[in-house]
């Protein structure tokens, strides 16, 4: 008889379980705007060829008049509160302009750079417009998360925008996003009253003038966005194959050894040392460190430890072979992406066009650190660090890795960093992890 | 032989104060970056160049975007609170039932329910998710309230425990003067059982506060003053954010302990009380 019920109850927990687990609710995403086919743009953005069909006034005025009672948006965006409150303002702006509207725009705070694994984990109950880094693109699309963008109602972003941003926010001659800022990228930021312009044009310089003036200069060796650098500078590549999962990377043949070879004699300086972001900041401050690899969103941190002195540039070049040879780099956009899933598509791509014009990313701009992507709002902002990434725009890459990248290539980074006798079997372990399949 | 007792004392105490010193340096560098002028993470220096409580008032006076600590804080008071008034009810009642009560397949009932006990909670995290979902209650207080207190019951072991310690001739003679198992259990056990109900609330109170996986998993919003504390320190951690608002940070982690630190002294007195002592007479 006691079996008996603890059968059954075992048996009544099981069937719970399953039928939890059974009842997904399938949705198509709905189609958004009308295909209004005024205007066509056609533009050639690297190898793939990508259209926007272009609505006219109509189209909006459709918009609003099918709509009914009030617009529930979700805006994820940076946590930083210089973005939060320009978004904010940005979305004030919005409702304005389409006042006939009831809105209840919320906006939340999420890094770009994890925006994918949030907005993934639950796509229906992610952001109808959200922030994100290019290189989650691929993932954003394979997920079938992003909504693409195939028609516009206001303004042509494929034109407005520069080349590698559509390219980045594009794929397979299709663009899923909306591209927002160019300045994903990095840079070397130094004390110029410490160093000259000679000093900063090559690692062998730098290395020198520190240890000269028993300062430190570096970067985290420990992260492989940073390392790449070196490697795209001489020639080496590592980025994703065919299948846009796995990686290839051929940085253990001759010139991948010569770059490492370099590296290991650079690093045998006391004077490079390998610091991530935060320990950077408080030696910068101490005075100790007087040159290091970042990007635009510590320039402020930067400023308050040198002043009026802080400087930015392009990276320095490095011996290879004894040619000095150009560090290249990782290039990377913001996109704002629309949920395919948003029960709002309509109200959510004119919102996503409404925070990436050329008059909120002159707003973002001048508000943030960051470089605008539109091509009118870029050519009237101006700072020292965006002059350093856009004459290191030149050297960069876009950044297309797959996951197996980032581990192997810190461990890289950190054995060079170290110093090792073989240089060749580091590489070949590097490689190795690198191109290995993906789970 | 005196000199020598003296002598190994002296060292015991010395081991033992190097240990809680060494244990201790974590929670001193926290509690003193959290005056210091610098906002960013200070890894060259212990104790910081200058002293202010101006990373407090930002805390608690003026939440910005980032850290909007009142709203956080009263989330997670809410759940912890109510929470643990629930989940302390259904230990103590489990408990008593487990223990003072006699019914058919107590004994199964009992094994499977600490066999159940024994598999992580963070194993259905998922199948919780999606079943919230299902009623609409992720992203809500009364979500996490119910994913807190719902399985608690299964905690009942060391209560179940000290229950048996009270003595049934104490539940009988009120039996016999006609008192209810409601009554037995208002009346005579639960007076009994003050240091055990001091345990139960601290810990039912301590789970759902500090937690930050569940509250992760189910509280999707990336408004902030929907955030309990855990999960905005957390985002504080960012490293677009981190140069800006550490010392805030450790700021918040000595303000998270002060509710524990008062619940515990309040609570504390009720240990050292004696329990049955004397209950039963002749």
């Amino acid at each position: 008889m006691k079996k008996k019920l603890v059968a059954v109850l075992l048996t009544a927990a099981m069937a719970v379980s399953l039928a939890a687990c059974g009842k997904t609710t399938e949705k198509q995403p709905e189609v958004a705007p009308e295909q209004g086919t005024e205007q066509t743009t056609e533009e050639k953005t690297g190898d793939t060829e990508v259209v926007i069909n272009q609505g006219s006034d109509d189209a909006i005025a459709n918009l609003i008049a099918a709509t009914e009672g009030t617009v529930d948006l979700t805006l994820w965006c940076s946590e930083m509160e210089s973005y939060q409150n320009t978004m904010k303002e940005l979305v004030d702006e919005f409702k304005n302009t389409y006042s006939d509207v009831d809105f209840n725009i919320t906006i939340g705070a999420q890094s770009e750079s994890t925006c994918k694994d949030e907005v993934l984990k639950d796509v229906e109950a992610a952001a109808d417009v959200f922030v994100f880094a290019d290189d989650q693109l691929n993932e954003l699309v394979q997920a079938g998360a992003l909504q693409a963008v195939t028609t516009t109602y206001t303004f042509d972003p494929l034109a407005a925008n520069g080349a590698g941003a559509v390219n980045a926010a594009s794929l397979n001659g299709t663009c899923y996003a909306y591209p927002l800022t160019a300045s994903n990228g990095y840079f070397l930021i130094y004390d110029k009253s410490l160093l000259t312009d000679e000093d900063v044009a090559s690692w062998e310089n730098l290395v020198a003038a520190c240890e000269a003036q028993g300062k430190k200069c570096g970067f985290d060796f420990g992260n492989g966005w940073y390392t790449y650098g070196f490697f795209s500078g001489a020639g080496c590549t590592a980025t994703l194959a065919e299948d846009g999962v796995n990686n290839v990377c051929d940085w253990n043949n001759e010139t991948g050894v010569a770059v490492a070879e370099s590296l290991v004699k650079i690093c045998s300086s006391d004077a490079v040392i390998s610091i991530g972001d935060a320990d950077a900041r408080a030696q910068a401050k101490d005075g100790d460190l007087i040159a290091y690899v970042d990007g635009t969103w510590s320039i402020e941190d930067f400023q308050a430890a040198y002043g009026d002195n802080l400087a930015c540039v392009k990276l320095p070049t490095f011996e290879v072979n004894g040619v000095a040879t150009q560090e290249g780099s990782f290039a990377g956009y913001k996109l704002v992406g629309v949920n395919a899933y948003s029960k709002n598509v309509g109200w959510a791509m004119l919102l996503a066009e409404f925070i990436t014009n050329e008059e909120a990313q002159m707003k973002i701009g001048a508000n943030t650190q960051e470089g605008p992507s539109n091509i009118n709002a870029a050519a009237s902002i101006s700072s020292p660090a965006l002059s350093a990434l856009g004459a290191q725009s030149a050297f960069a890459d876009l950044q297309r890795v797959g996951g197996n990248y980032w581990t192997p290539a810190g461990t890289l980074g950190q054995t060079l960093y170290t110093g090792t006798d073989d240089v060749k079997a580091a590489l070949d372990d590097a490689v190795a992890g690198i191109t290995a399949a993906a789970e | 032989m005196k000199a020598r007792r003296i002598v190994a004392s002296v060292f015991r105490h010395l081991f033992l104060a190097i240990m809680a010193g060494i244990w201790l340096i974590p929670i001193l560098w926290l509690f003193v970056t959290s005056f210091s002028t610098d906002p960013g993470i200070r890894t060259t220096r212990f104790f910081p160049e200058h002293w202010t409580l101006a990373n407090y008032s930002k805390l608690l006076l003026h939440p910005d975007t980032v850290a909007n600590f009142p709203a956080w804080f009263k989330n997670s008071m809410i759940i912890g609170v109510i929470s643990c008034i629930i989940s302390s009810a259904f230990v103590l009642m489990v408990s008593y039932a487990f223990s003072c009560m006699r019914f058919p397949s107590r004994k199964r009932l009992m094994s499977f329910s600490i066999i159940l006990g024994m598999f992580p909670g963070v194993l259905s995290m998922i199948a919780v998710y999606f079943i919230l979902k299902m009623f609409n209650l992720t992203d809500s207080l009364a979500g996490l309230i119910v994913v807190y207190s719902a399985g608690s019951g299964l905690g009942f072991l060391i209560c179940k425990g000290f229950f048996d310690t009270i003595p049934a001739s104490l539940r009988e003679s009120a039996k016999i003067e006609g008192a209810s198992e409601f009554t037995v259990f208002t009346r005579i056990v639960i007076p009994l059982s003050k240091p055990m109900i001091v345990y139960t609330v601290i810990n039912s109170f301590l789970a759902p506060w500090m937690d930050f996986v569940m509250a992760k998993l189910l509280i999707r919003s990336k408004d902030p003053a929907d955030w309990t504390v855990a999960i905005g320190l957390y985002n504080i951690l960012q490293k677009t954010l981190i140069g800006q608002y550490f010392s805030v940070f450790c700021a918040g982690g000595i303000v998270v302990a002060v509710p524990i630190s008062i619940l515990f002294i309040i609570m504390q007195k009720f240990y050292v009380e004696g329990i049955t002592g004397g209950a039963v007479k002749g």
